[in-house]
């Protein structure tokens, strides 16, 4: 497969030419799929927001900005009201309306979605006319228009004719491969785990400041690959840039590398709710992570600097909660780690009751986060120090989520971006317990569940004094350290590199916008 | 000098071993420098693999005994945070590279070993029958081979690989990985085997001890395998060296392009595509290392098949 890609690529390389305004870029993820609603991470909803549009969208700087709505206010406590801008096209020709609105969050809050969590505190919403929405809260929510800049729009009478109503999480329907945004770009080719073409969309509705003519998506699994692909300039650039290769493509005049502290955190998740262990030799006994103790054994008994400083060769920072510090919310009060004791690790773990340690499974992505599979590899054998033997499996994405949401694991590696930028976005996706009614939880994997922390994130949502808010989501942080409820890695670094001739701008949530890129 | 390659044991009654010293083809192997060059290595290598656990310094699967802060040290430098010193470095997991490769040996030479074990038996058995029963029989297992040599082999032996991981459950992969590489490079070598073996038999059938034993009213299965397999054995023994060689790299080519032996039980193919990763960056020696080893057994294997042919042709005397 990967042979076949790399040749289909070459040949792609040497038929286009030279033409100066066709930008190439390289990632390790394909977006799996091209539907925005269907699944909530970061490759799928960093590329379509070149083809989709919100009703804001985030600057440079991670600034909210007007989109699709020119304006909104807040209906007092109630909810909030959305101004559309007039004129907007589809890039099939239809009009964007108020309606197109109602559908998308009718589609986006289906059982079916993966993004309906956005929309938790959402009651109900109402088209006041063609031109003008509102969105009404059960109770107030001051940073709603915040936490909806990935919430994409799409046609109704597009998705209707094309009976993709409801996303397709883990199938396929007409929507996974094609789109009909109202974005700077549209989707002209899509070859899953090939290529993706897109074009300018020429009846925008803003005046485009790139001058691309034409993109290319080629995922590159191989990092040597990618470097070497960036390097014979057969692709402008590629994300992200191997860690051990840093240093090599800063001293070359040819490239350059842009470097900085994603929002994302690496963490290691637990199966809290799981009668039983899944995989090893303890396959079908007691689940030991249900018990605190353990839990913090494991977080004793990793050694997060010397993965930085190895694996990560220093691109990366270790973090103690599900945010980095960076973002809005962090807890001060919490920024200890569990500090690196693998003696204190075996004393907990004997005083669980397991002073011979245990066998269980660990499952990891290997093509998501970088070196996802070496930090496990490093992780088994920092468990294997303190008695646990994991039994490592490492997958492609494509394959790993549905691995997640079937709970096939004992414990797994995630990382999380807060695409809201703020410390509740993780407490209501990863810490809060799973309810699909509530759309509350809907990445909480394992099941971890904390009443206290049920009760605290509604008052967070609805909390307008910051102090208030502050000591709210503080208290979120401790209960989360103490019970031990995930273990905490590293923020991962930023690692793009592009050819010197490429203007570009890396935002901080490791989004790619191509309306952004100029080739000199 | 004697025509034959046969043993003729029976009238002179020296011991086994003196017999099989003073024999043709020792005579031959004495003389021929490249050829005990060739088996001192592959010796060498071979017993160093087997006898791993011993051999070398640390155990490479044992994560136990890794520290990751040794990650990257270079060969012979003592490392900048422990101060351990490892002979040929230490790959991204601050494994030693030394007894990575020899486990890794392991892995590559039992996975040659068992897949021209499998090809061989396969081939051998076809070959027999094709030659011996000739007609439809032999038509069909002849055209089957001839198909299947119009795929590159290592083709061939991916789409083996393929369809086993598409039907074993996930949980299992890692496990059968291996198997899964054996059976995929056995059937995709059978077929060098069997067109040997089936020239060999048509001459042999035609032969008068053939005859007699038909005559006498042996059954088929007794005149293929008492008679007439120890006949055409010697161009089988040339052909699986060689082979071994060519399973070695078969092995280290699907290893490397990420269909091989799972990075839990790395062959010399699957070091190489890690490696390979940290090319650019300057650790040179997590990939010179085993892509050298992998070079010096592979062509110590095929010299020696080599050599072995040219003794055995005897038209070559």
């Amino acid at each position: 497969m990967k042979k076949f890609m790399l040749a289909s690529v070459l040949a792609l390389l040497a038929s286009q030419g030279a033409h100066a305004e066709t930008f190439k870029w390289a990632g390790t993820t394909d977006p799996q799929t091209m539907d925005p609603h269907a699944v909530n991470s970061a490759p799928v909803l960093g590329f379509l927001n070149n083809v989709y549009e919100g009703l804001m969208r985030r600057g440079r700087d991670m600034s909210i900005e007007p989109a699709l709505a020119e304006s909104w206010e807040a209906l007092g406590t109630d909810g909030w009201r959305f101004h559309l801008r007039e004129g907007v096209k589809f890039h099939d020709g239809s009009d964007f309306t108020a309606d197109d609105v109602l559908f998308s969050y009718e589609r986006a809050t289906l059982p079916q979605s993966d993004v309906a969590s956005w929309f938790a505190t959402i009651s109900d919403v109402k088209i006041v006319d063609d031109y003008t929405v509102d969105f009404l809260t059960t109770a107030p929510n001051p940073i709603f228009p915040d936490t909806i800049a990935n919430f994409m729009i799409l046609d109704r009478g597009w998705a209707e004719a094309n009976g993709s109503t409801v996303p397709a999480k883990d199938a396929e329907n007409f929507a996974t491969r094609n789109t009909n945004g109202t974005g700077a770009f549209k989707v002209v080719e899509r070859q899953p785990d090939l290529k993706t073409v897109l074009e300018p969309f020429d009846g925008w509705w803003e005046e485009a400041t790139h001058n691309i003519t034409r993109a290319e998506f080629t995922p590159i699994q191989n990092s040597a690959t990618a470097v070497a692909a960036l390097l014979s300039g057969e692709v402008d650039m590629i994300n992200p840039v191997p860690t051990q290769d840093v240093a090599r493509l800063s001293s070359n005049p040819d490239v350059k590398v842009a470097q900085g502290i994603e929002a994302r955190v690496i963490m290691l998740g637990f199966g809290h709710e799981a009668e039983e262990l899944k995989y090893g030799a303890n396959a079908g006994d007691a689940n030991p992570f249900r018990d605190a103790r353990v839990r913090k054994a494991v977080n004793h008994g990793v050694n997060v600097d010397a993965i930085v400083q190895t694996i990560m060769r220093g691109a990366g920072e270790p973090v103690s909660q599900l945010v980095s510090s960076t973002m809005r919310g962090y807890s001060d009060a919490h920024a200890a780690r569990y500090e690196y004791n693998p003696t204190l690790a075996k004393e907990l773990l004997a005083e669980a009751g397991y002073p011979e340690g245990f066998s269980f499974g660990l499952k990891c992505p290997n093509n998501r986060y970088i070196n996802d599979e070496a930090v496990c590899q490093a992780t088994v054998g920092m468990l294997a120090q303190i008695g646990l033997d994991a039994q490592l499996e490492a997958m492609p994405v494509s394959n790993y989520w549905p691995e997640l949401r079937a709970d096939n694991y004992d414990m797994y590696m995630l990382g999380w971006a807060p695409g809201s930028f703020d410390a509740e976005h993780p407490i209501r996706f990863l810490v809060t317990t799973p309810n699909p009614e509530k759309k509350l939880g809907s990445w909480n994997f394992g099941g971890f569940s904390n009443e206290r922390i049920d009760e605290i994130l509604p008052l967070v949502q609805s909390e307008v004094d910051d102090t208030k808010r502050q000591a709210l989501l503080d208290e979120a942080a401790k209960i989360l350290q103490d019970e031990a409820g995930y273990v905490p890695l590293y923020v991962q670094a930023l690692l793009w590199g592009t050819r010197e001739n490429i203007d570009l701008v890396q935002r901080a949530d490791n989004f790619f916008i191509l309306r952004w890129v100029t080739v000199n | 000098m004697t025509n034959t390659s046969q043993p003729d044991a029976q009238h002179k009654a020296p011991s086994r071993l003196a017999q099989f010293w003073g024999s043709d083809i020792m005579w031959k192997f004495r003389h021929s420098p490249v050829a005990i060059v060739a088996f001192i290595f592959t010796a060498l290598l071979v017993l160093s693999a087997v006898f791993a656990p011993l051999v070398a310094p640390h155990n490479p699967f044992d994560p136990a005994s890794l520290n990751l802060l040794n990650g990257f040290t270079p060969p012979m430098e003592p490392n900048a945070f422990t101060g351990d010193a490892f002979l040929l470095g230490t790959d991204d997991q601050g494994r030693d590279v030394f007894s990575t490769i020899l486990y890794g040996m392991r892995v590559s030479l039992f996975v040659g070993f068992a897949a021209v074990s499998l090809g061989l038996i396969l081939g051998v058995s076809l070959g027999l029958v094709a030659g011996y029963f000739g007609g439809i029989v032999d038509a069909i297992i002849m055209r089957v081979a001839d198909v299947q040599l119009t795929f590159p082999s290592i083709l061939v032996a991916m789409l083996i690989f393929g369809i086993a991981k598409g039907v074993t459950p996930p949980e299992y992969r890692d496990e059968m990985a291996i198997w899964v590489l054996i059976i995929a490079i056995g059937l995709s070598d059978w077929v060098q085997f069997a067109r040997v073996v089936r020239g060999a038999t048509l001459v042999e059938v035609r032969k008068e001890y053939v005859q007699a034993a038909r005559l006498i009213g042996r059954s088929s299965r007794s005149i293929i395998f008492g008679h007439i397999l120890r006949n055409v054995l010697s161009p089988v023994l040339v052909i699986a060296t060689i082979s071994l060689a060519l399973a070695i790299i078969a092995e280290a080519t699907l290893s490397f392009l990420g269909v091989g032996a799972p990075p839990t039980q790395p062959s010399l193919g699957t070091l190489i595509r890690i490696g390979q990763q940290y090319l650019f960056s300057g650790e040179w020696w997590i990939l010179l290392f085993p892509a050298a080893t992998l070079l010096l057994l592979a062509l110590s294997v095929n010299l020696l098949g080599d050599w072995l042919r040219d003794a055995l042709n005897p038209k070559l005397k």
